[in-house]
């Protein structure tokens, strides 16, 4: 059989990129994943075997759309090992079930729910103050790791195959995740503090006036916590100004 | 606004509607960058800079995790934009335009949230579909099934982009016949309650440690220093 090569690499890789267009409730990422294999699948096995190689992968898989690249590196060996008829270590659709839900936890925390946050928390302090480069620093800070862990993430999933577990828990994405968080906060102090601060000297007010954004800040979060939408919110906001302007 | 420019924003509408799930995911589709792209073809980047900035911010906290599907607020970031530049200066500040065009173009979105919906459930039949071919023995044609799902979601992305603008234009002109006297001291006010709303949000749905004091520290330190 035809051994993994740049060509086949590159074809893998820019379909991953498309693994989430038939995203659909019922399978959700299968017929991606399956899409993405195909170049890789088409040089391990012979014509008479991919059928049965097609519906094997055609069940339920969801995963981080970034951390797929190491998954489908891994998963590619095993399928490159299985034509080979190399014995098996562990079954392709065991390592899928057992790996795909931890890494879409791992992957929606760290880069849906820290490193996105920052990023435009940074971009926005340029965006804030009009400069077009807010958009493109936002844009810089997320992707750099994003395409590193799409790239870099296939090529050690193929090379390691089921190993590859082993190098993303090093990553410790969890506690990156944390810290990242944590910057996060400290990011919106200033960026408030900046925005109302502003404001307030425009308006002539000293700036110890804007030290009750802290309560009503904590106020607001009790409220969404309680599930009381932002928009809600914004547009309750509103009707409060035009009833107090109305009768100023 | 020409025929042209409407169909300038439809494409940053469907690149960047495609960008959020179907294609890349390079993050093109968030409102900080979204926003800014339409304004700067159409002519003024800042507008849609701070339309882009105001709704990033608001909504920095919304995850898409899992099978929730969060707002459109790639299509609300697009549409507002193409609505404040059609209305030109109106009478308004820049940031009373910006403010009024997000008031129109957020609750208008909730669309996208149906027709992401609807394009996912579109999605499925494609899997009713791979089996049937399966089944047929025709196991070549099951991969390129997978590309109609660009079309789903694409659909869906210039459908909830032609319910802000359509509906959207229809709004803003009544309401810029309304709007009150002093609108542009509401509006003022509302350009900080996005902001304020969006961090509350943030700091409420994460749960971070110390949150409130590394919040009021920096705050507070970031007060005395501007």
């Amino acid at each position: 059989m035809s051994r993994w090569n740049r060509k086949n690499f590159i074809l893998v890789l820019l379909r991953t990129f498309m693994l989430q267009a038939s995203w659909n409730f019922e399978q959700m990422q299968s017929l991606g994943l399956l899409f993405a294999m195909v170049p890789a699948l088409r040089r391990f096995y012979p014509e008479d075997q991919l059928l049965a190689v097609y519906r094997r992968h055609l069940v339920y898989f969801n995963t981080h759309p970034y951390l797929a690249s190491p998954l489908l590196g891994a998963v590619l060996k095993l399928e490159r090992q299985a034509a080979e008829g190399a014995p098996e270590e562990i079954g392709i659709h065991e390592f899928k079930s057992a790996v795909a839900a931890p890494c879409a936890a791992m992957g929606d925390g760290f880069f849906w729910g820290a490193l996105r946050p920052v990023a435009s928390a940074t971009g926005l302090l340029l965006a804030f103050r009009g400069s077009l480069w807010g958009p493109v620093l936002f844009l810089f800070l997320f992707n750099v790791p994003h395409l590193w862990l799409r790239i870099v993430g296939l090529r050690r999933g193929y090379d390691r195959g089921f190993r590859v577990v082993e190098n993303i828990q090093r990553c410790r994405f969890p506690d990156l995740s944390m810290r990242l968080k944590q910057l996060l906060v400290v990011l919106l102090g200033i960026l408030a503090a900046w925005l109302i601060g502003d404001r307030f000297q425009g308006l002539g007010w000293a700036s110890m006036w804007a030290l009750p954004v802290i309560p009503l800040t904590l106020l607001l979060g009790f409220l969404v916590q309680k599930r009381i939408s932002p928009l809600v919110l914004l547009f309750l906001m509103f009707l409060a100004l035009l009833t107090w302007f109305h009768w100023n | 606004m020409s025929a042209g420019a409407y169909l300038t924003a439809a494409v940053v509408s469907l690149w960047c509607g495609l960008d959020r799930t179907a294609v890349g995911q390079f993050m093109v589709c968030r409102p900080i960058v979204a926003a800014p792209l339409t304004g700067w073809l159409l002519g003024d980047p800042l507008v849609g800079l701070k339309i882009g900035a105001l709704l990033e911010l608001l909504w920095v906290g919304r995850l898409p995790i899992g099978a929730a599907i969060p707002p459109d607020d790639t299509q609300v970031a697009v549409g507002s934009t193409v609505l404040a530049l059609a209305a030109g200066n109106a009478g308004l500040t820049t940031d009373s335009l910006v403010v009024l065009s997000l008031l129109v173009g957020l609750p208008l979105g909730k669309a996208g949230e149906y027709f992401d919906r609807l394009a996912r459930l579109w999605n499925a039949q494609l899997l009713t579909r791979a089996e049937f071919l399966l089944d047929a023995g025709q196991y070549q044609k099951v991969p390129r099934l997978h590309l109609w799902g660009l079309w789903h979601f694409g659909i869906a992305s210039l459908a909830t982009y032609g319910i802000i603008v359509g509906g959207g234009t229809l709004f803003m002109g009544w309401a810029l016949d309304h709007l009150p006297d002093r609108f542009d001291a509401i509006a003022a006010w509302l350009w900080l309650a996005f902001p304020l709303i969006g961090i509350s949000a943030t700091l409420g749905i994460f749960r971070i440690s110390r949150s409130l004091l590394l919040f009021s520290c920096s705050f507070v330190i970031a007060l005395l220093v501007f």
